[in-house]
């Protein structure tokens, strides 16, 4: 079974079923928004979705418009907490879990297990649609993926909101975008590939003609406090996920067993993109997270660590072999997911009063390209190594995405740097599509193992 | 077969510009370098364009994974390697690290760090704004910058003027000469050599002009005649050969390689009204709409562009063409593009083969199959 969660510990973390459930229950959410609350849908993907949500519109990461197999309890869960909330949802499972009826703890398990099971069985779907709607195979998982998302859902919606950044596979893969049949309007934002001169002052322009053709879309203008309240909420969200990676995960005793922990930290990083389209409620989720796993800490519930060593295990955000944590844990590991900071992109963002919210966003960005997904591979190999040394790291395993001509081909140069400054073991992993060498992941990682 | 005279004349002129006391900047050939600054400030711009093999790929896997784009791996794999038809190679001064495709700076930043080259950075936008041009003018003043300090003294407006005037008549001269009817290998040589060199060659372009045109009935074409587009074929690659030899004659070299270098000409009332010279290759950037590294517009720019040529051909000689759409295999840019490219074309009636491959040896049977049944099938 691939990436399957551990359910036994994760039943308290109502937070992360409402996470999993917020992702997964996506169609019908932005269906209500659309035709209901007539909101306008705006295609996002990599975490790009602030100027959506400030613009008053609905950020999607696009494979959340597809129909999931929801295991019938996870969506009588959902229904039951919209009336009773979550808490209570949660305690109740809590209840029934610990009297210990096997049946309905068993039910539990399934639900968790077929909330990832299905994430990565719909992402290899969209993978072959991908291919089959004539991107070639030479590209990454995460383009292959992103271009089948969008093939038969982009007509729902308004536009796509396109960020360059230095992948060019990507920058093209959003131009493609236009040869998919009732294609939606496409809305650019050059980012200055380095950070010279007034470029600062450029992309603030270019940021604000994007917000320019969002109002047009909305019909609605925006103001500073509106930025200013949407970027409070996103470093809210960018503060609990820091908490999160930094301070639970490097600590001696988790909350729960290390593989459900890297499972939930998967969970994020593949919702961190769009927020699950509501900011404000995944603000709360993740701050709930955060207070659940310190509560469970503090009670003493959940697993000693403490002699475990910790794998970095990166990039991931664009495809990686999920069975990997499970494998680390199983040999005595735990692994940590933690891209989006590699990439600069849990930055927070200055709000004060007297900011430009929109220069302040623009410099957030141009700091991403600058030291984070990096004008070249110096650069972001020194962002890998800085998060390995931020974690403590004990082992780093890269994951080489075929296809990927970005931050996942630089392993030679991190090898380097990890044996010049960390002193610590690292492997790459190559990786095409989930499901595929799973013995080969096993074995590698296996010897890997071996070294702690 | 390598054209050892080519790389060994070649070894000889740099040779002669390093004892003249010239740097030379070594860039992967592509789109929008500014070659005229660099010669400008006294530089000899040198242009990667050698066509890989098995060796030079594997080589570069020691740095990136095989799942580069197969040029950038040659490129590394040169210097990896240093074969001994290109030693000259080490005269190189400075590396530029640019920004076409992502595969252009991990290659090129793997040569200058590993290698030991030091490193000029010329970063270009992706879009074709205001601002990106803006952006634009921001890295040509940084980059005049460095080369202004490397030298040791400023680069004059007039000086620079001088090399814009110096490059668009040697391009005037290739387009001449692109428009003679010439063997497609033949052609593609010459132009080859032309851009290797540089304006030095100007003197022996005009002789060569010249000798087509008084023996201008010499070339009895049977074959088909095609348009090359997608990627460039470089220096020593083989596949110019199997596509002659499968029947066809390139017309028209729709890439880097060709077309789209020498088409780039300032206009003579534009340098003159222009104060600023580094605004000329802002203009001429913002005007080059069939580059492959802009986006959103690249796809329709193209069709539309081979669209006219193909209607214009076929209006002044009555024939048809068919395109080869060449594709080095992993190149982000031409690769993700081709199936909607091809579509879109046959949709209109003209034949593309998307012609994909790397430079190894195994596969040359392959690709001679398929060339021959795209062509007997048009």
């Amino acid at each position: 079974m691939i990436m399957s969660l551990m359910a036994d510990e994760l039943v308290r973390f109502s937070s992360v079923l409402r996470i999993a459930y917020n992702f997964l229950g996506g169609r019908d959410y932005l269906k209500r928004k659309k035709f209901r609350e007539k909101k306008k849908l705006i295609s996002v993907a990599l975490p790009f979705s602030d100027l959506a949500f400030i613009a008053g519109t609905v950020p999607v990461f696009p494979i959340r418009m597809q129909i999931f197999e929801i295991n019938k309890y996870l969506r009588y869960l959902g229904s039951a907490s919209n009336i009773f909330g979550w808490n209570r949802v949660s305690d109740f499972l809590g209840f029934v879990k610990n009297l210990g009826i096997g049946e309905l703890s068993k039910l539990i398990d399934d639900i968790i297990d077929e909330v990832i099971d299905t994430i990565n069985k719909k992402y290899n779907e969209m993978y072959d649609l991908g291919i089959e709607s004539g991107i070639p195979s030479d590209f990454c998982y995460g383009i292959k993926s992103l271009y089948g998302m969008h093939t038969s859902k982009i007509k729902n919606v308004e536009a796509t909101l396109n960020f360059t950044i230095r992948c060019s596979a990507w920058n093209k893969y959003l131009e493609s975008l236009k040869t998919i049949e009732n294609t939606s309007q496409q809305i650019w934002i050059d980012i200055p590939p380095r950070n010279i001169g007034n470029s600062l002052e450029l992309l603030t322009e270019n940021l604000s003609k994007a917000v320019e053709k969002l109002e047009l879309i909305t019909g609605k203008s925006v103001s500073d406090n509106d930025m200013r309240t949407h970027f409070q909420i996103g470093n809210q969200v960018k503060k609990s996920y820091k908490t999160i990676l930094y301070e639970i995960s490097t600590s001696d005793f988790y909350p729960c067993n290390p593989a459900t922990f890297s499972e939930i930290l998967a969970l994020l990083s593949i919702t961190f993109q769009d927020y699950n389209s509501d900011a404000k409620r995944y603000a709360e989720n993740l701050s709930f997270l955060v207070n659940e796993m310190r509560e469970r800490i503090r009670k003493g519930i959940g697993m000693d660590v403490s002699k475990r060593p910790k794998i970095l295990v990166t990039p991931m955000f664009g495809g990686w072999p999920p069975e990997s944590h499970e494998i680390i844990y199983e040999l005595g590991g735990r692994a940590i997911y933690a891209d989006w900071d590699i990439l600069y992109l849990l930055e927070e963002i200055d709000v004060s009063s007297s900011s430009n919210p929109l220069e302040e966003y623009a410099r957030f960005l141009l700091k991403a390209t600058e030291h984070g997904i990096g004008c070249d591979n110096n650069t972001l190999t020194n962002s890998y190594v800085r998060i390995a040394k931020k974690i403590d790291a004990d082992g780093l395993v890269f994951i080489q995405l075929f296809g990927c001509h970005s931050v996942s081909n630089c392993y030679t140069m991190l090898k380097e740097k990890i044996r010049q400054d960390l002193e610590i073991p690292s492997i790459a992993l190559t990786f095409n599509k989930i499901g595929e060498n799973v013995e080969q992941v096993n074995t590698r990682l296996g010897a890997f193992m071996e070294m702690f | 077969m390598e054209d050892l005279e080519l790389l060994s004349d070649f070894s000889s002129f740099l040779k002669e510009k390093k004892e003249e006391g010239k740097k030379i900047i070594g860039f992967i050939s592509h789109d929008n370098i500014p070659e005229e600054l660099f010669d400008a400030g006294g530089f000899i711009p040198l242009r990667l364009m050698f066509g890989g093999n098995d060796d030079l790929m594997t080589a570069s896997h020691d740095f990136l994974p095989p799942s580069t784009c197969a040029f950038a791996q040659s490129c590394i794999g040169l210097f990896s390697l240093k074969p001994r038809s290109y030693k000259f190679l080490e005269f190189i001064d400075y590396f530029l690290v640019s920004n076409h495709c992502v595969s252009d700076i991990c290659a090129s930043e793997i040569i200058s760090k590993y290698f030991n080259i030091p490193r000029l950075n010329f970063y270009i936008s992706y879009t074709k704004t205001n601002n990106s041009l803006t952006y634009l003018k921001l890295e040509l003043q940084d980059l005049k910058q460095n080369l202004e300090s490397i030298m040791g003294s400023k680069i004059e407006n007039e000086d620079l003027l001088n090399s814009i005037k110096k490059y668009n008549n040697f391009k005037k001269k290739l387009l001449e000469f692109n428009k003679l009817y010439v063997k497609g290998s033949e052609k593609l040589k010459i132009i080859q050599k032309a851009l290797l060199f540089g304006p030095d060659f100007h003197p022996t372009l005009e002789n060569i002009i010249q000798k087509y045109k008084e023996n201008s009935n010499d070339f009895e074409n049977t074959s088909k005649d095609v348009i090359l587009t997608g990627c460039s074929i470089f220096i020593n690659d083989y596949i110019i050969d199997l596509i002659e030899e499968g029947g066809a004659n390139i017309v028209f070299y729709d890439t880097w390689i060709g077309n789209s270098y020498f088409s780039q000409i300032i206009s003579d009332d534009l340098i003159e009204a222009e104060k600023d010279p580094l605004n000329l290759f802002v203009h001429r950037f913002n005007k080059n709409i069939y580059g492959d590294h802009s986006v959103p517009n690249f796809l329709e720019n193209k069709i539309a562009q081979i669209l006219d040529m193909y209607h214009q051909y076929k209006q002044k000689t009555g024939k048809k063409l068919a395109v080869i759409n060449h594709i080095i295999k992993f190149c982000d840019h031409i690769s993700i593009m081709s199936s909607f490219f091809k579509n879109k074309l046959q949709d209109q009636g003209i034949p593309v083969l998307n012609l994909e491959r790397d430079y190894s040896k195994a596969n040359k049977g392959q690709l001679s199959t398929r060339i021959e049944a795209f062509l007997e099938m048009i």
